[in-house]
């Protein structure tokens, strides 16, 4: 009698780790949505302008550090914005990185929409100004449901490309 | 309010205690072996990854098609040993739970314990990145899933100037060598931690329990082998990242967070999980904190046997090169950052001896607020008051509760720090001296022990198998262990007593 209490405890036991190993199901996102994902790192503009070292200047300078100008280290934080159908999606300000702000600004967000054909426009601000954007980009796309879209932005070509 | 929730705790063990009571005799109960088995899955876990580990191959584009070989191609032995290593893995974190529950609400992380309680949260902070890099690299879609949402959450950390999220834009652009450096963490870098991390959980117990008996391996074995042939470990689809996964069977055992990086944010999972990890450190020295008086080593009765050093269950006594000028080579020293008073040194002490008449009980080593000499003199007492025919007397570990229900119902109770802190001479002195006719021990048997040991150590004393030995001459009829069968089954402590006292030699019959 014992032996069965014993094998059923063991039974038991491994059921609840075979359960809860599989089950219940997640849902990340709704069957009939999507995933937009907006990613990219950029580096916005110094809060300030370079100033070019007068020679008397650079003439105090050890010979090794006289760098012809000097620039202020911070950045502007980016602000980005992203809309479907004039809906807006996403909207923040991004910190530029490193403790002295003068890092990239990094973004990685996901955002579930409908599935359906989106009218997607993404703007993005490097420079400090509260109005407008410096890059946008858009684009209409048929979004399939479970589908991931991405939104990213190319240094090199310096464009939004949504794919 | 700590202590309400100790006892709420106790009650609900209790409530899990009485069912498996009825499949196991303590000696296999696993309940009182949790690290141990957390260990022993551990073990399952390392061999069984070795064999997934020759056939994995570790790239972005290989890695999936290698578990599905080891999955459905060879899944007489790969796919169960896949199934053994995730089924292990998840059945080591039950472990865990149920260990550190335990240990809370019995009250042993507290004063001189807390160096195990805290040694054992990097532990738990280890073994989780553990399972969550081996579900990375099946890279199918539950590993698209964990890989982004992990990059999402160190991303949060204000630390790092690059986005590791971005990493995961589409599949051209994700890098192997970013993927070896999981194949790196999940095989080497954790499991090296790990171990370092175990050995240092334990280091300071003496004689620390790493295996459970070797019937409840072959079960635990069993049981997983069983799961893992009946339920098999299989992937999802293959990850893609032009898709975002959608309905995921998730190991809730691992995964548990998941979920909530989605619905709060990262920065709100960090603060829920560092603040448990804050709550869990400083709970040994949240109020209410009692520091009790630590075992004194007297040089004058000392010869120096060492006794007390085997048996101290928590490494607290050593031996010295002797101090007062004695002939004898070595002196005991309590260490009393490590002492927590359970006496267990005092019953091994030889001196510790109750027959002692021409000079005043003093062991060579001792407690001050529960010395040897006041249970002598709280046996006389005791035996003084008892009136019934025959009498019993009934020695309970201060923290057993069978120890309160007997005094509750008028039996005569000595109470020790811990069984094992009653010297066997003790019980010979109680019988021979005729204090009583018969001797009811009550202490917590094996791992329900506060001081780990005691339990085992009574027993062999009593058994004539450990130093210090119980007398030849003493007759173990008369003397009955309250946490062995017949009298552990008997809730009621009258009917204990009653029973304990019909079955002792009638005094008409001895004589």
């Amino acid at each position: 009698m014992k032996l069965a209490f014993e094998v059923f405890a063991w039974v038991f036991f491994a059921a609840v780790v075979g359960l809860l190993s599989v089950w219940p199901r997640y849902d990340t996102i709704e069957k009939d949505h999507a995933m937009v994902t907006v990613t990219f790192s950029h580096a916005a503009n110094r809060i300030g302008e370079c100033r070019t070292l007068t020679q008397e200047e650079l003439n105090q300078l050890p010979p090794n550090m006289r760098e012809p100008s000097e620039c202020p280290r911070e950045r502007h934080p980016v602000r980005i914005e992203l809309r479907s159908d004039d809906a807006v999606l996403y909207r923040e300000v991004l910190a530029p990185s490193g403790i002295w702000s003068d890092g990239k600004a990094n973004v990685y967000r996901r955002i579930v929409v409908p599935a359906r054909t989106h009218d997607l426009f993404v703007g993005m601000n490097d420079s400090g100004d509260e109005d407008g954007f410096d890059f946008e980009g858009s684009r209409r796309i048929d979004i399939a449901p479970g589908r991931n879209v991405v939104v990213r932005f190319d240094e090199q070509l310096q464009k939004f490309s949504i794919q | 309010m700590i202590e309400r929730v100790h006892s709420i705790g106790r009650s609900v063990f209790a409530l899990l205690q009485k069912p498996l009571s009825r499949a196991f005799d303590s000696e296999q109960n696993p309940l009182n072996y949790l690290g141990a088995l957390t260990i022993y899955f551990c073990w399952i876990v390392l061999i069984s990854g070795i064999w997934l580990l020759i056939f994995f191959r570790t790239s972005v584009t290989a890695a999936f098609g290698s578990v599905e070989y080891l999955t459905h191609e060879q899944w007489y032995l790969g796919g169960v040993m896949r199934s053994l290593h995730r089924y292990a893995s998840d059945a080591a974190i039950i472990m865990i739970l149920l260990h550190v529950v335990k240990e809370f609400v019995y009250n042993r992380y507290r004063l001189n314990r807390w160096f195990n309680w805290v040694t054992g949260i990097p532990l738990v902070w280890m073994i989780f990145p553990l399972g969550i890099t081996g579900y990375w690299l099946v890279w199918d879609e539950l590993a698209q899933y964990v890989a982004i949402s992990s990059a999402e959450l160190l991303d949060s950390i204000p630390i790092f100037t690059d986005s590791m999220a971005g990493n995961f834009m589409s599949d051209d652009l994700l890098s192997d060598r970013f993927f070896t450096l999981m194949a790196f963490l999940h095989l080497i870098g954790l499991p090296i931690f790990l171990v370092f991390g175990i050995w240092l959980h334990v280091f300071r117990l003496n004689g620390p329990r790493i295996n459970p008996p070797r019937r409840m391996m072959a079960a635990a074995l069993l049981a997983m082998l069983v799961l893992s042939f009946v339920y098999p470990a299989i992937s999802h689809e293959q990850a893609n990242l032009a898709t975002a996964p959608q309905a995921l069977r998730l190991d809730w055992y691992y995964l548990h967070v998941y979920p909530l990086i989605q619905r709060w944010s990262p920065g709100w999972v960090w603060t829920l999980l560092v603040g448990i990890s804050v709550l869990l450190t400083i709970a040994p020295w949240a109020p209410p904190a009692r520091k009790t008086t630590t075992a004194v080593v007297d040089l004058d009765n000392c010869n120096g046997c060492k006794r007390c050093v085997d048996d101290c269950p928590f490494g607290a006594v050593e031996m010295v090169p002797r101090t007062d000028g004695s002939n004898y080579t070595h002196q005991a020293s309590v260490d009393d950052d490590l002492c927590i008073s359970c006496g267990i040194c005092v019953g091994a002490c030889p001196t510790a001896t109750p027959f002692r008449s021409r000079s005043a009980l003093i062991p060579g080593i001792d407690l001050p607020n529960r010395s040897a000499a006041d249970i002598r003199q709280d046996i006389i007492d005791q035996a003084a008051s008892a009136a019934a025919e025959p009498r019993v007397m009934v020695f309970g570990c201060r923290d057993a509760q069978q120890t309160v229900s007997f005094r509750r119902a008028g039996a005569n109770v000595v109470t020790v720090r811990c069984m094992a802190h009653l010297q066997p001479t003790f019980l010979d002195f109680t019988l021979s001296r005729e204090h009583a006719d018969g001797v009811l021990l009550l202490g917590c048997k094996d791992g329900n022990c506060n001081y780990r040991l005691g339990a085992e150590f009574t027993e062999a004393r009593i058994a004539r198998e450990r130093d210090p030995r119980l007398r030849k001459r003493t007759d173990t009829s008369k003397i009955a262990i309250g946490w062995l069968t017949p009298w552990s089954d008997i809730s009621d402590p009258v009917k204990v007593l009653d029973a304990f006292s019909a079955s002792l030699p009638k005094k008409e019959d001895e004589a």
